[in-house]
């Protein structure tokens, strides 16, 4: 059996009350010592985030991030740890509760509970998570892997939550995994993809092509897009998704209807042919490339082709090899018109996850694109 | 203006709209303000892919001088000032390709300006879209102005705007004036007057706290506040500002823009939107409402001081007649306080005191609402005597952020109370920099938003309320003030605050 660590996850509860008493006096005993030193605690707390993990190693990730992001958005985190591995055995639920110091200027208290349920839990787990939401805060719902299709501790807490974080880049696969995300969306919850919010910067290049009023008319022209995604070196892992999503989000936009998938190209890419509102049509090719210092799935480039009568335009985003920077370029007929570098770090989970707990609405572009590619399937 | 096709692939996306593309002539671009706030903001506009995706910098001044110079010399500036460092050496190369630089001594000048304009507006699709700053001693504002009208500067399709720097005018008529000289070229939507007061964030904030919150406004008003105060203190001296200084003062430097920009801003009426027309339209009612201080009562209302020598953070400074290029009996203000007040229904009898000066003891502006004290008193005096009237407290610099005063018992048996303290604090709450005010400006002019700009009227309003305080003075009805560095100022501004029974707050 595996025992919790108890150094990171804090102090063992016997109960719900309990827990209570335990945080109320290490709240006590955080704003006395912060006192002694001179310096002045503020609890805070804006949001309820609820963590759901199956592995310990996805559960501390998510505790570490959330504590990062402690002073920007100060939370009660609750992380639920599921360990169905012990079957048969009834069910049981360990509680730890733990107020974490980060080390800032101006410190922070925020609270962070894990609960363990073991065995077969499924019906259970909400009525846990319940009595330990504060009141009035939203609840988010950070889903770490995939979430099942058709289970029930998944719809009881969606059903919680406010809001639900995925990360499509953990997908096994993508194009069975993203329609199922698609169907929680009906559970009308907001949908955050931590993949779809690595394209922002991505989307906001590519959109800024086009208020060039002089290249708007090519929007309506395009013939074909490429997009590459970094894969490992020996090309075994191969995850689509974001590059997916890219496709699913210009497609949607700019009203492109699937007509066959020619798939699978080479080395494990993609390629769809599209039809265009006017019926022309668009060739789209998602290539898998080897690029040192990206994650896997992350979006290396794009290249969109177009034409209006005769003259041609190639509006082309490449990452840089520092990974830190991209090159954005306007070729229209053949001679560059504009060339820039701008800076496109990779971002990390946290600030990833930052950016998205500043928004509490529904993200109607990106369910716009899922069922756009729920539709290439 | 022409119709532009909407971008489907704008929706969504969390960034601000970038501006369309454009070109930035920036007139004075060998001077300072070029190279400590224009050049520092674009960049970091560029940094935050704000910038559109065609876009170029043309700068302009008299002084003859390479391209490739200019250039060194604004990555240079761009170095030392910019909010973000070190400079991102790979954004700036391909940023830098798109400056230029034309020096415009004389007639022939503008004519290679306009040439150079077409060119560069041809190559990056800017379809006329121009965007002229007048970065330079304001005496060069008409003739440049004149200029951009006689060599047909303005493209023949796509906006034209112009952005006009402070002073603009150093008194009712002159700003009339060059009102109208503006306006032989530019409409008056075209003028984007700047006040980089109004582009701090937590001035904008001023809005929001009055009018995204329900708690506030209903007490907002002189049924529940005793006084307001506005306080613009400063620590540096004049710098190397002396020639233009000297002329102006405090009064011209700071109140007529900065300062009533402020009250304006805590004394309006809700607007009925948030847009340019509606903001600023309540904002020329209040300073409307100002009541003019006549020049035979600048003795009663207002303070002038002069600061001699002294200590700011325990080094010695020299007064302001010691200065560098300031007149040995100089009589230019360094301090001004005021009381004013705003005859509407709202503010009726609520003073408004406002106070600005060099080398306080230290930089600080802040706006405070100070409430009426409880009409009726339940606790012994004994048990309050630690107690306060509430307030409320804006900082706008540094330290951005606001506080509110209330009394709390004191965790003891018996009654004690005493004020205490809830602040809030935007550099905690949100861990992000604000940007810059000048990048906040720059990209709404390039944008065409001037919700944040003073409008003509406006600045009329402003004037026609210095201008009979500044006559008074003239007319050697108010004596200078000397207070010493590094104190709050002269003896006689506590005075004017005391009379009422009043103290001015500790910054």
């Amino acid at each position: 059996m595996t025992v919790i660590d108890e150094a990171f996850w804090g102090a063992r509860a016997a109960s719900i009350d309990a827990l209570e008493r335990e945080l109320a006096r290490l709240r006590r005993a955080a704003v006395a010592h912060a006192k002694e030193r001179g310096q002045a605690l503020a609890r805070a707390s804006v949001l309820n985030l609820v963590v759901y993990a199956e592995r310990e190693i996805h559960a501390r990730r998510a505790a570490r991030a959330v504590a990062d992001l402690a002073l920007r958005h100060p939370s009660r985190a609750i992380v639920v740890l599921g360990d169905r591995r012990r079957d048969g055995v009834d069910a049981s639920v360990q509680l730890h509760c733990h107020v974490p110091q980060s080390d800032g200027a101006q410190p922070v208290l925020y609270e962070q509970i894990l609960a363990r349920v073991r065995g077969d839990f499924d019906e259970r787990v909400a009525s846990v998570v319940i009595p330990l939401l504060v009141p009035d805060l939203p609840v988010f719902l950070w889903w770490t892997g995939t979430p099942p299709s058709d289970a029930r501790h998944v719809d009881d807490l969606v059903t919680l939550a406010d809001r639900l974080i995925v990360d499509s880049a953990d997908f096994a696969r993508a194009d069975v995994t993203l329609p199922e995300v698609a169907r929680l969306a009906r559970l009308r919850v907001g949908i955050t993809d931590l993949n779809w919010a690595r394209l922002t910067h991505w989307r906001e290049l590519i959109a800024q092509f086009f208020d060039v009023p002089a290249w708007r008319p090519f929007l309506d022209g395009i013939t074909g897009m490429r997009a590459g995604f970094a894969v490992d070196m020996d090309g075994r892992d191969i995850h689509p998704s974001q590059a997916l999503l890219l496709l699913g989000w210009m497609a949607s936009c700019l009203g492109w209807r699937p007509v066959e998938a020619l798939a699978p190209s080479e080395a494990g890419g993609v390629l769809f042919k599209m039809a265009r509102a006017d019926n022309a049509a668009v060739m789209v090719r998602l290539r898998p490339r080897f690029e040192r210092g990206l994650d896997t799935g992350d979006v290396s480039g794009v290249r969109i082709q177009a034409a209006r009568g005769r003259e041609t335009a190639e509006f082309v985003i490449k990452r840089a090899p520092d990974q830190r920077h991209a090159t954005a370029t306007a070729v229209v007929g053949g001679v560059v018109r504009a060339e820039r570098v701008v800076p496109l770090p990779a971002l990390g989970i946290r600030e990833l996850l930052g950016e998205e707990l500043a928004i509490a609405g529904n993200d109607h572009v990106y369910e716009a694109a899922l069922a756009t590619l729920m539709a290439l399937a | 203006m022409t119709v532009t096709l909407s971008n489907p692939l704008r929706e969504g996306l969390r960034l601000a709209r970038t501006p369309e593309p454009a070109c930035l002539v920036i007139f004075g671009a060998s001077g300072d303000l070029t190279a400590r706030k224009l050049m520092p903001a674009l960049y970091n506009l560029a940094l935050q892919h704000l910038l559109p995706a065609s876009f170029a910098v043309i700068g302009t001044a008299r002084r003859s001088m390479t391209e490739d110079a200019f250039r060194t010399e604004l990555h240079d500036a761009v170095a030392e000032f910019s909010r973000t460092r070190p400079i991102n050496e790979e954004v700036w190369a391909t940023f830098a390709r798109s400056i230029y630089y034309v020096p415009t001594p004389d007639d022939r000048g503008y004519d290679e300006l306009g040439r150079v304009l077409a060119r560069v507006d041809g190559e990056i699709g800017a379809n006329g879209n121009r965007l002229f700053y007048l970065a330079t001693p304001p005496a060069g504002y008409e003739p440049i102005i004149r200029a951009i009208g006689a060599h047909s500067l303005r493209g023949t399709t796509g906006w034209s705007r112009v952005v006009v720097e402070k002073p603009y005018g150093h008194d009712l008529e002159s700003a009339m004036h060059l009102t109208s000289v503006v306006q032989e070229v530019f409409r008056e939507d075209e003028v984007f007057r700047i006040d980089h007061y109004l582009g701090k964030e937590t001035v904008q904030n001023i809005l929001v706290l009055r009018f995204a919150n329900s708690i506030f406004e209903p007490i907002w008003t002189r049924q529940y506040v005793d006084h307001v105060q506005i306080t613009a203190a400063e620590s540096i001296g004049i710098e190397e500002r002396a020639g233009y200084y000297d002329s102006a003062g405090a009064m011209r430097d700071i109140v007529q823009n900065h300062l009533l920009q402020l009250l304006a801003l805590v004394g309006m009426e809700p607007p009925s939107a948030f847009d340019d027309r509606s903001v600023r339209d309540e904002k020329v009612k209040v300073l409307r409402a100002l009541r003019r201080i006549a020049p035979d009562a600048v003795d009663e209302l207002t303070v002038r001081g002069q600061h001699g020598p002294g200590f700011i953070g325990g080094e010695r400074v020299v007064g302001y007649r010691e200065e560098p290029g300031v007149a040995p009996n100089s009589q230019t203000e360094t301090y001004v306080a005021l009381k004013c007040f705003i005859d509407n229904w709202r503010w009726e009898d609520t003073p408004f005191y406002i106070r600005t000066g060099k080398r306080l003891p230290k930089r600080s502006t802040e706006i405070a609402i100070r409430f009426r004290v409880a009409p009726h008193r339940i606790f012994t005096r004994e048990a309050s005597e630690g107690l306060d009237a509430n307030e409320l407290v804006i900082r706008i610099q540094p330290d951005e952020g606001i506080s509110l005063t209330f009394g709390a018992k004191v965790p003891v048996q018996g009654l004690r109370i005493r004020s205490v303290n809830m602040d809030f604090g935007y550099g905690e709450s949100f861990m992000v920099d604000a940007p810059d005010s000048y990048e906040t400006l720059i990209l709404d002019a390039l944008r065409g938003d001037a919700t944040l700009f003073t409008r003509r009227d406006e600045v009329e309003q402003q004037w026609a309320f210095v201008d009979p305080i500044l006559s008074g003075w003239h007319a050697g009805r108010q004596d200078l003030a000397l207070y010493a560095a590094g104190t709050w100022g002269p003896d006689q501004a506590d005075a004017l605050i005391a009379r009422d029974g009043r103290t001015w707050r500790r910054p």
